[in-house]
């Protein structure tokens, strides 16, 4: 607690400062000490202040739309936009039912039965396109494993749509203040990071990631990283595989 | 100057948790509050608009998908924005090998430091009071920083250094930069400490 010598690592901590040893030696030390876990929480505090330091700059009034018809896309709600063959449809259902959106039912009680069909749709509707974002054509995958044991993990790129569909199998949610980042690894180079995401707990979950524009990994790999991710992986990957046609 | 009429109705985190519901208005008004700073950060970092217009993009995006993950007691929204700006920026300028260059423009900021260019009032797309008090207060806290802290900390900062590689940047002894950013961040942590206890809840 009163260590002082780690005391000193959370301000360059928050600002992704630390060599990579020294940062994953931090990280230990974070998982079980509350005093450097505030420290830190604090730094990113002044972190996150420290973006008004950039030139003021103005994002084109597009940008906005964009974002907002992004988010409708990952999940949309109403009616789905084209006919949905009828055994697509049926591996929608068995998809969402094995990726756990069974749970609505639940629900119908409370929110009244409209609402659960409006939101079955739209689950049906995201679901349709996750399927169909793993059945088109040129699609690479990875086998991602730890040595033969659970965890294990699924991806699938669908380079034309740019994306990576994540199925994870018997991964334990990440400790609090934790995440799990997926990295695309090109021979020689740096990881690049495909983004972060979280399993509940049961330990099962389909994701949408984006592939970084312009890169041709040959791996793909995945660590734990504090809240938010991080710039370049802290520890060594838990999972690791290789990615296989599509291209 | 900021008044409480100025202040937004809702606070961040409640839109989070309306995002965490698939309310998109609570997404348009999020970028609203924060998309101008986001912008910024985000171009500073990369360097070229249609990067940054993707970073942006993709910043809050992961903010929609992971909204429900978001915890008010862990820090705020404005933390939370910025590390994911960030590290999505980084990663953008690593990907690309376009680091050597964004060290240049860095280099050529140099004597005014990336902080010195403060756009004119009204400018801004976000709310303007309160952003443009934020940026004041932390424009005097960068300038009550010495030269050599506020030039480590902006290396880290905007060009994703890490202390071994501002060392060797700056052909200064490793512990040197270490006291160095320490004292910067922690005189910083000092001067903004009134600006991060009255934000959010």
């Amino acid at each position: 607690m009163t260590d002082h010598r780690w005391q000193e690592l959370a301000a360059p901590y928050a600002l992704s400062a630390l060599a990579p040893e020294e940062r994953a030696e931090f990280d230990a030390h974070l998982a079980e000490c509350v005093t450097c876990r505030a420290e830190v929480q604090a730094f990113r505090e002044v972190s996150g202040l420290l973006a008004h330091a950039a030139p003021a700059a103005v994002p084109p009034r597009a940008l906005r739309e964009r974002i907002l018809r992004a988010a409708r896309q990952v999940r949309p709600i109403g009616a789905p936009r084209g006919p949905v063959l009828p055994w697509l449809a049926a591996a929608a259902v068995a998809l969402a039912l094995a990726a756990g959106y069974g749970y609505w039912t639940a629900r119908v009680a409370q929110t009244g039965l409209r609402t659960a069909l409006d939101s079955a749709r739209a689950r049906l509707d995201s679901t349709s396109q996750l399927v169909a974002a793993i059945l088109d054509s040129a699609v690479g995958t990875a086998d991602l494993a730890a040595t033969g044991k659970p965890p294990s993990m699924r991806l699938f790129w669908n380079r034309a749509r740019n994306v990576v569909v994540v199925a994870a199998f018997e991964l334990p949610p990440a400790p609090a203040g934790r995440t799990y980042q997926l990295w695309a690894i090109k021979k020689g180079q740096a990881p690049v990071s495909v983004g972060t995401f979280n399993t509940p707990p049961g330990g099962r979950v389909v994701v949408t990631l984006r592939m970084p524009a312009g890169l041709k990994p040959d791996l793909s790999a995945v660590t734990e990283e504090p809240a938010g991710g991080s710039p370049q992986p802290t520890q060594q990957p838990f999972l690791v595989g290789s990615w296989q046609g599509g291209g | 100057m900021a008044s409480q009429n100025d202040r937004p109705a809702i606070a961040d985190c409640v839109l989070l948790e309306r995002m965490a519901g698939r309310n998109e208005r609570a997404l348009g008004e999020l970028y609203d509050r924060h998309g101008g700073a986001v912008y910024s950060l985000a171009l500073a970092i990369v360097g070229e608009r249609a990067d940054a217009e993707e970073v942006v993009a993709d910043s809050f995006g992961q903010a929609w998908r992971t909204a429900e993950r978001f915890d008010p007691a862990r820090g705020s929204v404005t933390a939370w924005l910025a590390t994911i700006t960030r590290t999505r920026a980084l990663d953008l300028v690593r990907a690309r090998g376009r680091r050597a260059r964004a060290l240049t423009r860095a280099a050529v900021g140099n004597s005014e430091g990336l902080a010195a260019p403060i756009a004119p009032a009204g400018e801004a797309p976000d709310r303007g009071v309160e952003r443009q008090e934020a940026r004041r207060m932390v424009e005097r806290s960068l300038s009550e920083l010495s030269e050599s802290q506020r030039r480590i900390i902006e290396l880290a900062y905007f060009c994703g250094l890490t202390q071994t590689e501002i060392a060797a940047e700056l052909r200064e002894p490793l512990g040197t930069v270490k006291t160095r950013m320490r004292a910067g961040l922690e005189k910083l942590r000092g001067s903004l400490v009134p600006f991060l206890s009255r934000g959010e809840p």
